[in-house]
């Protein structure tokens, strides 16, 4: 009855029962999706915006830009979906003091935190992203490589990783610092860094940045790389970078959550 | 924050009741002040915070002035676009109003408002009342940080503007106040005819918050048909008219008109309220509390 | 040879950390603490035999809860051993997770908005339990506890205790072999707190699970356990019956005698202070000197009836806590534990 295929199942189940627990409020969902919607609106008059102005964005021309903002708004679906919600309440559960029911189960509790809800109302972002990359290569006139593909679909699942890493990290402070401002907040602050090109840091001071949120904490690959792998070029070096931090940021995750586990039970009483 | 009052006293009239209320005033104005600077670090840190996505536009709007090649585009050069950006963040300290209309909803939903059916205590005036301490003190302790903020980034002005359209920027300020605290007020109300209402401001929120110019400065908004209709709604008054002012971006000769029309929304989201309010406490008392 | 639960001089001292909010002083605390020590648990030592049913007695931060969080594994001890089952809680391995289960009174375990059989459902796989197995467990739990309507209702609808049997019932599903219970009863009412009780005992009888049970209210400990453990101030200061508590505490005894006529007689005061209602008398005597009072009223007066009781367990224990008899009962009772 154990082993590896215990996860999958008991994903699914989690996945099951959020949506039935959504659905007891109907409602509720209905406006968070219309709310993902106008964001999507928002996004997409934004760049509309963008590009009556200009042809170009740090040499990003206006469909591989569609790319990149449906590659963004598919990999913040994925995000949201498994995994912020999960965050947001494994932070309120350190502050409290509540992490008991994580701890007395049976299944690795990394795992039961990072997954135990899982958001539907952010689940279209998903496929609304998948669309829009559709649309932008089908406006590319892309021709089909499957090793494009491939990397592309690598890359993508890198990214997640890593924002997946640093998002349980950030969550794990909570052990050790207190802050008002709330775990949202300062995810959004993060996804400020990844939401456009990162060639637009290349620039007067902007290249610190650029070097230490590309090469130190990546967060700037996060879309970069998946998006310009499909419809611009592969850069072998940046693309085996996001496969290598990803595997570091996971491993270093998954050691900071053990150590704030570690130090909760210690102080708890 | 409910709609408790601070102390219920009775109510005096003329100038003792002038008096009462001023010294009601001053009371809620201290607590606030000594709440803020307790968390002052925080405080500090939480503003550099909110400015921080300004790093990520500074080097957006750089690469599409770059790639357009232009130096104006639908009359903003680069830096007015910046300028824009970080005065819109004053205009918003003005006029954000954060857990209004949820707290007004979340007491209509649990049923503190049988104090307002018995007492001749006015709910709007003593929200008011309250939001404006919390308000002076709230831009009273961040003068430092946003000054300071506002020094580094000097460069991006470029124009100063006159006397006098510095006070009509400072007038547009204290109304665009006014106005968002009506319209949150108006939000509010809504909560008694719909139960779940939390989700339903999130939209209108989000909503707002693009449609009265956060984002970027309404005159750049494409499809040209949009920003026109954005510039109809009252809520480009709470953001972007303010410093579209400052800017001097808006024509001379309308400043004042269009100063009236944000006065007229005033009126209008204030009489609203009102109704609502009306109508929402007899359907209340109708149903026994 | 060994108790299925063996606890042996467990300490358990933490530092508090006197956190002041803010992100700024969080940072500030990183190199610079102020520390405050607290000694929750001091030296318990005990053990417990499988199928037995004890309850934890003590005052508000005596270190009940601790101790139960220390044999659950959900924190370390800063010395001393224990086992459960075998098991080294704090080591948390899986089979000893599987083979335990703790309920906190008051803390929910169950999705709020979904039924609870979802919520058993999920229990399942998380515990990995066979399916027809389990099927038949729950249906057992269920009629216990009486509750085979209310499973299909969300969780939320339910009242407080109806609440309490579902948690409860997701506690058994696994069939642990250890129950650790701590204040189930807190918050309900008495007619929720007798059916929890009796759900209990017939469990305990049934299954023979060795159960741990910690409360307020003295009711639930006199109703189920026939063993307690006391502890105040992070120290154990009782390990017996209910009975032998009372008697190593209870200086007073009440007498409660019933007179013919409609008065008793006036010498009556010379006794003690007494609560008179018509023919009724109630007096509070000093445990020596119970004996001769009875034998004078008996010689001299008229009797209906006679009562001699203990006093209120509560009683015993409040003023156990508050005299702080709890110093010398600590010494004394090193001697007398088994």
């Amino acid at each position: 009855m154990s082993g590896f295929m215990r996860f999958p199942r008991l994903l699914l189940s989690f996945a099951k029962f959020s949506l039935a627990s959504e659905m007891a409020f109907r409602w509720n969902f209905l406006m968070k999706v219309g709310l993902e919607l106008l964001w999507l609106a928002i996004l997409i008059i934004f760049y509309r915006t963008l590009f009556v102005k200009t042809d170009t964005i740090s040499g990003w021309t206006e469909t591989q830009y569609l790319f990149f903002v449906g590659c963004y708004y598919a990999m913040e679906g994925v995000i949201e979906t498994f995994f912020l919600e999960n965050a947001v309440e494994f932070s309120e559960l350190i502050r409290k003091g509540d992490l008991d029911f994580y701890l007395l189960k049976p299944v690795d509790e990394q795992f039961m935190v990072s997954f135990r809800k899982v958001d539907w109302s952010t689940a279209p972002k998903v496929f609304i992203g998948a669309i829009l990359m559709s649309i932008a290569l089908y406006q590319l006139g892309w021709q089909w490589e499957i090793g494009r593909v491939l990397a592309f679909i690598g890359l993508f699942g890198g990214g997640i990783l890593l924002a997946y890493g640093f998002l349980l990290t950030l969550a794990s402070t909570s052990v050790w610092l207190v802050r008002n401002q709330s775990l949202m907040e300062l995810w959004w602050l993060f996804t400020t860094l990844m939401r456009y090109p990162r060639e637009i840091y290349q620039s007067g001071w902007a290249w610190s940045l650029w070097l230490f949120f590309s090469l130190v904490m990546p967060v700037m690959l996060v879309v970069s790389i998946p998006a310009e792998t499909m419809v611009r070029a592969i850069h072998p070096f940046w693309a085996i970078w996001v496969v290598i931090s990803s595997i570091a940021v996971l491993w270093a995750s998954r050691k900071f959550f053990r150590r704030a586990i570690q130090s909760y039970r210690s102080a708890s009483s | 924050m409910s709609l408790e009052p601070a102390f219920v006293a009775r109510p005096h009239t003329g100038l003792a009741g002038v008096v009462q209320s001023i010294a009601k005033y001053v009371k809620i104005l201290k607590v606030s002040l000594v709440e803020r600077m307790a968390y002052r670090g925080d405080f500090l840190l939480g503003t550099v915070l909110r400015f921080l996505p300004m790093i990520s536009s500074i080097f957006l709007w750089k690469a599409v002035y770059e790639g357009a090649q232009v130096d104006s585009l639908s009359g903003y050069s680069y830096s007015q676009v910046i300028a824009y950006l970080l005065l819109v963040h004053i205009s918003r300290m003005f006029s954000s109003m954060p857990g209004l209309a949820a707290g007004v909803a979340r007491d209509i939903r649990d049923g503190n408002l049988k104090r307002y059916l018995i007492q001749p205590l006015d709910l709007m005036a003593y929200l008011l009342s309250y939001r404006m301490a919390h308000k002076i003190a709230y831009i009273a302790t961040s003068a430092l940080p946003y000054i300071g903020l506002f020094g580094l980034c000097w460069g991006y002005f470029d124009t100063i503007p006159s006397f006098q359209v510095f006070l009509l920027w400072l007038l547009s300020l204290v109304l665009a106040f006014f106005l968002g605290f009506f319209f949150e007020l108006t939000l509010g109300m809504l909560g008694f005819w719909m139960l779940e209402i939390s989700s339903f401001l999130y939209l209108v929120n989000t909503l707002n918050f693009f449609i009265s110019g956060h984002l970027f400065p309404i005159d750049l908004v494409e499809p040209s048909w949009l920003a026109s209709l954005f510039k109809m709604l009252p809520f480009q008054f709470l953001a972007y008219f303010p410093a579209a002012v400052f800017l001097g971006k808006v024509p001379p000769e309308q400043v004042l008109p269009m100063i009236g029309l944000q006065l007229f929304w005033i009126v209008v989201f204030w009489a609203t309220a009102r109704v609502l309010w009306r109508f929402g406490l007899k359907r209340y008392s109708a149903f026994g509390g | 040879m060994s108790a299925l639960i063996q606890v042996q001089n467990l300490c358990r001292t933490y530092k508090v950390q006197e956190k002041s909010p803010g992100f700024l002083s969080s940072v500030r605390s990183l190199w610079a603490r102020k520390y405050k020590t607290v000694e929750a648990v001091k030296n318990v030592t005990f053990s417990i035999e499988p199928g037995e049913f004890v309850g934890f007695l003590g005052p508000n931060g005596a270190g009940k809860t601790t101790t139960l969080k220390m044999l659950s594994g959900l924190i370390y001890p800063s010395s001393g051993t224990a086992t459960v089952l075998g098991f080294v809680p704090w080591e948390r391995e899986d089979p000893f997770r599987r083979s335990f289960s703790l309920v906190m009174g008051q803390k929910n375990q169950l999705w709020w908005d979904l039924p609870a059989a979802d919520s058993f459902e999920l229990h399942r796989e998380v515990y990995s339990l066979e399916k027809t197995a389990f099927k038949k467990t729950l249906g057992e739990l269920t009629e216990l506890f009486g509750v085979e309507r209310l499973a299909k209702q969300p969780v939320r609808e339910l009242s407080l205790g109806e609440r309490m049997k579902m948690e409860l019932i997701a506690s058994l599903l696994h069939q642990p072999k250890v129950l650790l219970l701590d204040e189930p009863t807190i918050g309900l009412d008495v007619v929720a707190q007798v059916a929890i009780q009796k759900c209990l005992r017939d469990y305990n009888e049934q299954h023979g699970a060795t159960i741990m049970l910690t409360s307020h209210y003295m009711k639930d400990v006199e109703a189920l356990c026939a063993r307690v453990l006391v502890i105040a101030q992070g120290e154990l200061i009782h390990d017996g019956t209910l009975a032998s508590l009372a008697g190593r505490f209870g200086r007073e005894k009440i007498l409660r005698l019933h007179f013919e006529g409609t008065a008793p007689p006036s010498w009556i005061g010379e006794l003690g202070e007494a609560t008179i209602e018509g023919p009724v008398v109630q007096m509070r005597l000093d445990r020596s000197v119970v004996a001769s009072a009875v034998s004078r009223v008996v010689a001299h007066g008229r009797l209906i009836d006679l009562l001699v009781q203990d006093p209120p367990l509560e009683e015993v224990i409040t003023r156990l806590y508050a005299e702080g008899a709890i110093q010398s009962a600590a010494a004394s009772s090193k001697e007398e534990a088994p």
